[in-house]
């Protein structure tokens, strides 16, 4: 045997930060991303309806340009909750199809190619490696949600004042908040049917049967049962109860704001567990 | 008695042996002068899949240096390189690995260069963007890591094929660039998985070099090969694992020593053979001998190496042409024999 020596020195300069480290990650997963035609013309389509709404707002500040106009309709296009709650459906179902098309690409490929053991053998932990898959939807889905709802918040401050934000701040932040819980939640589907349907078109399925079948057997509970709690299990109808809440809005009937939030908690619980089982450095026999 | 219980019986005398070649070892390892570099150490360590037995009461102590872990499909090898990497924790027992604990990702992954046995490498990246997502995962700046990717390639030979898809790569350059981000950042314990599969014999020798280099820098090189002869080759001291339990660990002529239940093989080469053999059949230590047919040679089968070594020596003296002595049996293949493949 050879007599050894320490012939190496370990590295001590400098590292990139520890807690911003997993956004290598995302970098390289949106790069793809934007590589599929679907997914950029659909990003593309997406700010149709924020343009839509841009020149709504622009119109319902000049009221110069709406003269003559019946008095009715006027008091109609109003920049209120129910104008941001319009957005939000519209930009949230664009969202869905959205996280369908990309959440398939999460993790799939990295349990087909049996990469987690890479991933693990550097300093990332599950979390954090979950946390930039989560990044990589999250911030995808960011660009046609809040980020195009606080310009259009933005631009109806700039145009009608700050007597109108002191008004109606809340609508502001309560959008804000009501998109990132869609978020959470898509992007939780979306990981999870990735982490256990390797078939990207079933993955896709999965994601929106997620939300349909859910739908859907809400509606068999309430109309069979004749009830109206059906609905807690549904994940749209509950986001849009806590929306109603949060935009001050009339709320559909059927459970309230506090249920259709605890409901939602259990679901994401329901979801990282579902997750965290799936993602193992190896696997495991049973 | 099961058939567990007698193998359990059976390994534990040769793993208790060893110690004094670890000893041997350690010393050795501190013959330099300079400190002793801290081993890989398990204690009693065990590790179960529910009710399926991954590993059980493993003990070892590797010093520096390139290890082959050996063993039957299913024996326990890749679970062994998973808790040496922390991607699994055992149910029982400490490990430390050169001084950390796998508990500690962050410190022990700075340390730590793994390959594992699957192609891992996304279809969509280059050889070089690879290697370079890896090291901006361990924090190292985009230029650094960058460079440090290039020097990687570069051991590897790869630097021609750095900028195609991994896709488009062969066998043999897809195991070369695992192997590369393995080495990429430095690590002064690597642990490689079936590192040689695929590779052609040039790269293979170049690659096995390059595990010597390593190894002479005082670095861990922990390797899991099914080719015994290349075992036999390269490894400093190996380690025999079969159902999760070590049969035997140290160098192979250490291993080979301290089985007594077979008796060591030799291949004598000598002009007048038969002479030999007859003076050789007088010694009690000689168990079998066969006569080559070309009468030139003969194998000598002893259960006292010393014995034998001192018997040819007397025999030699006394005018026979004794044109060479070769060990039959003391390789990995032997031992994998003895102590595997026979039970």
């Amino acid at each position: 045997m050879a007599v050894y020596k320490r012939g190496y020195r370990r590295y001590t300069g400098p590292l990139t930060g520890r807690w911003t480290r997993f956004l290598v990650l995302p970098r390289y997963a949106w790069r793809r991303l934007y590589q599929q035609r679907l997914v950029l013309l659909l990003t593309i389509l997406a700010f149709v309806w924020p343009l839509l709404c841009t020149g709504f707002i622009y119109l319902t500040n000049h009221v110069e340009l709406l003269q003559g106009l019946d008095k009715e309709f006027l008091q109609f296009i109003q920049v209120d909750g129910r104008f941001f709650s319009i957005f939000m459906y519209v930009q949230a179902g664009f969202a869905v199809f959205l996280a369908a098309l990309a959440g398939p690409g999460l993790i799939a490929p990295d349990l087909a190619n049996n990469a987690l053991p890479l991933y693990f053998s550097r300093p990332l932990t599950r979390w954090t490696y979950a946390l930039a898959r989560l990044t990589v939807l999250a911030g995808m889905l960011s660009i046609v949600t809040w980020v195009p709802g606080l310009f259009l918040f933005g631009l109806q401050v700039g145009l009608a004042g700050g007597s109108w934000f002191r008004a109606n701040w809340t609508l502001g932040a309560g959008m804000i908040a009501g998109f990132f819980i869609w978020l959470l939640i898509l992007s939780l589907v979306a990981m999870a049917s990735s982490a256990y349907v390797r078939w990207r078109v079933v993955a896709a399925a999965v994601s929106l049967a997620f939300f349909f079948i859910l739908g859907g057997i809400a509606e068999m509970i309430d109309n069979v049962l004749r009830v109206t709690w059906g609905h807690i299990i549904d994940p749209a109808w509950t986001v849009n109860r806590v929306w109603c809440t949060l935009l001050g809005v009339a709320a559909p009937r059927g459970p309230g704001a506090g249920a259709s939030a605890v409901a939602l908690v259990v679901m994401v619980v329901l979801l990282v567990v579902v997750i965290e089982r799936k993602l193992r450095p190896v696997e495991v026999v049973s | 008695m099961t058939v567990q219980a007698e193998r359990a019986n059976a390994v534990s005398e040769p793993r208790e042996r060893s110690e004094p070649a670890q000893r041997r070892a350690s010393e050795r390892v501190g013959g330099s002068g300079g400190a002793q570099p801290p081993g890989v150490i398990f204690d009693e360590v065990s590790k179960f899949y529910g009710e399926v037995l991954g590993v059980n009461r493993v003990t070892l102590n590797i010093p520096p240096g390139i290890t082959s872990l050996v063993g039957p499909n299913g024996s326990g090898k890749t679970t062994l390189m998973n808790l040496m990497t922390g991607l699994i924790h055992p149910d029982n027992g400490q490990i430390l690995m050169r001084g950390i604990s796998p508990r500690d990702p962050e410190a022990l992954m700075r340390i730590t260069g793994y390959a594992t046995q699957y192609d891992t490498a996304p279809r969509w990246a280059t050889g070089f963007t690879f290697i370079t997502t890896g090291l901006l995962l361990f924090g190292y700046g985009r230029v650094e890591a960058e460079e440090k990717a290039w020097k990687a390639l570069e051991h590897l030979s790869l630097t021609e094929a750095a900028n195609r898809k991994v896709a488009a790569y062969s066998k043999g350059m897809r195991q070369r660039v695992r192997l590369a981000q393995a080495i990429a950042h430095d690590p002064e314990l690597l642990v490689l998985d079936e590192p040689l599969n695929g590779l052609d014999p040039l790269v293979r020798a170049e690659t096995i070099a390059l595990f010597r280099t390593w190894a002479s820098e005082g670095k861990h090189v922990i390797l899991s090969s099914h080719v015994l002869q290349e075992v036999d080759l390269i490894s400093d001291q190996v380690v025999l694992i079969a159902n999760g339990m070590i049969i035997a660990e140290g160098t192979i002529r250490a291993v080979r020593e301290e089985i007594q239940d077979h008796p060591s093989q030799y291949l004598v080469r000598c002009r007048d053979a038969s002479d030999v053999a007859s003076r050789l059949f007088s010694e009690d230590h000689i168990t079998e001998i066969r006569l080559n047919d070309d009468r030139m040679g003969l194998l000598v089968m002893t259960r006292d190496r010393e014995q034998f070594a001192r018997a040819l020596g007397r025999i030699a003296l006394d005018g026979h042409r004794i044109d060479g002595v070769v060990s039959a049996d003391e390789n990995v293949d032997a031992l994998y024999e003895y102590l595997i493949g026979g039970e």
